[in-house]
């Protein structure tokens, strides 16, 4: 870790909106806590993918943070849907999507980097992977795709696999 | 933004290829910050201290959440092994969130349990309720965890192999009867 963060990459975090969908209550509680602790000012909560997606393009969020396992509709399906949005609909397809998941076998991995995930994270969460992946999300130039239809990562990259860590670091 | 545009190639004269964009835009950084930004971000380490105290302040509001998610879950088994649907969605949706969550809060165990639970449900499907000896002995494992948190290691790891040999045993009787 660089130990030195300029002073745009801590006004950033004020400048940046998230978009947290996630059915558990205590998760988005510890989401939305660790944003805030991040300097993020502009959270936005959602219950499940569908309320998600009105929220996706209602607020036009900078990066969407994301359960996979939801009702009536999953992260999964939401993600999909997300990156089938046009620009004209008011969306940004382009939009960095986190996926944090118990899920953490291959099948649910390539199955969510299918349906255009940016990043796979690993239940439980830790402060330090939920943080590196939203900087790595925020700070790369973003290479698409884009066929009728689907706008967002390339669905024949590889998305790595992290193993849940110790949760206390 | 560039953008490279190509036709697949597929062999076929009849087939129409699906246009393939490729599409570089800015980072978010640069779109939000302008030139004030020089790649890369660094990581703060006094951010990260700041998300771990955050989380330490919610874990005694956790273990709280925990022990009534436990009180709830033993009065759900007998319902949802009596066939009530509502009872096993319940049941299931409050393991799950244990999976997710206590291994964050502090409760690596407790997580672990749940996941051996959780992935009983999934495996089994309908068959996991016709008997509720696995998710009492689930139930108490997990009960067992949150009450003596700095527990040997080696004995709850001990409880989560006699779980699994519990499944496995409950899993063979099940494909024995048919």
């Amino acid at each position: 870790m660089t130990p030195v963060p300029t002073k745009a990459d801590a006004e950033f975090f004020r400048k940046l909106k998230v978009l947290v969908v996630e059915d558990s209550a205590e998760m988005r509680r510890l989401l939305a806590a660790l944003l805030e602790s991040m300097g993020v000012k502009q959270i936005v909560e959602a219950h499940d993918g569908l309320k998600g997606l009105d929220a996706f393009v209602e607020h036009r969020p900078d990066i969407v943070i994301t359960d996979g396992a939801m009702q009536p509709m999953d992260g999964y399906e939401m993600t999909r849907s997300m990156r089938a949005a046009g620009a004209a609909e008011g969306a940004n397809p382009d939009v960095p999507i986190l996926m944090i998941s118990g899920h953490i076998g291959r099948e649910s991995i390539v199955h969510a980097r299918d349906q255009g995930v940016t990043d796979y994270l690993p239940k439980p969460l830790s402060a330090s992977v939920l943080y590196e992946a939203i900087v790595a999300a925020v700070s790369k130039p973003i290479h698409f795709v884009e066929t009728p239809g689907y706008r967002g990562p390339s669905p024949t990259r590889r998305l790595a696999t992290r193993s849940a860590g110790d949760p206390a670091a | 933004m560039t953008d490279r545009s190509k036709k697949s190639h597929t062999g076929s004269k009849n087939e129409t290829p699906p246009e393939v964009r490729f599409v570089r835009v800015p980072s978010i950084a640069e779109r939000k910050l302008g030139t004030d930004y020089v790649a890369p971000m660094r990581l703060d380490p006094r951010v990260l201290d700041q998300m771990q105290t955050t989380i330490k302040g919610l874990e005694a509001r956790y273990g709280d959440a925990l022990r009534e998610q436990l009180g709830t879950l033993l009065t759900l088994v007998e319902p949802a092994c009596g066939g009530d649907t509502e009872a096993r969605g319940r049941l299931y949706a409050i393991v799950h969130d244990m999976r997710g969550l206590a291994g964050t809060f502090g409760h690596p165990m407790v997580g672990r349990f749940a996941n051996s639970l959780c992935g009983y449900i999934e495996n089994a499907g309908a068959r996991a309720w016709q008997d509720d000896t696995v998710f009492h002995f689930h139930l108490d494992a997990i009960r067992e965890a949150l009450e003596s948190p700095g527990a040997d290691p080696a004995i709850t790891l001990e409880t989560l192999n006699a779980l699994q040999k519990l499944i496995a045993a409950s899993t063979s009787a099940r494909r024995h009867q048919g």
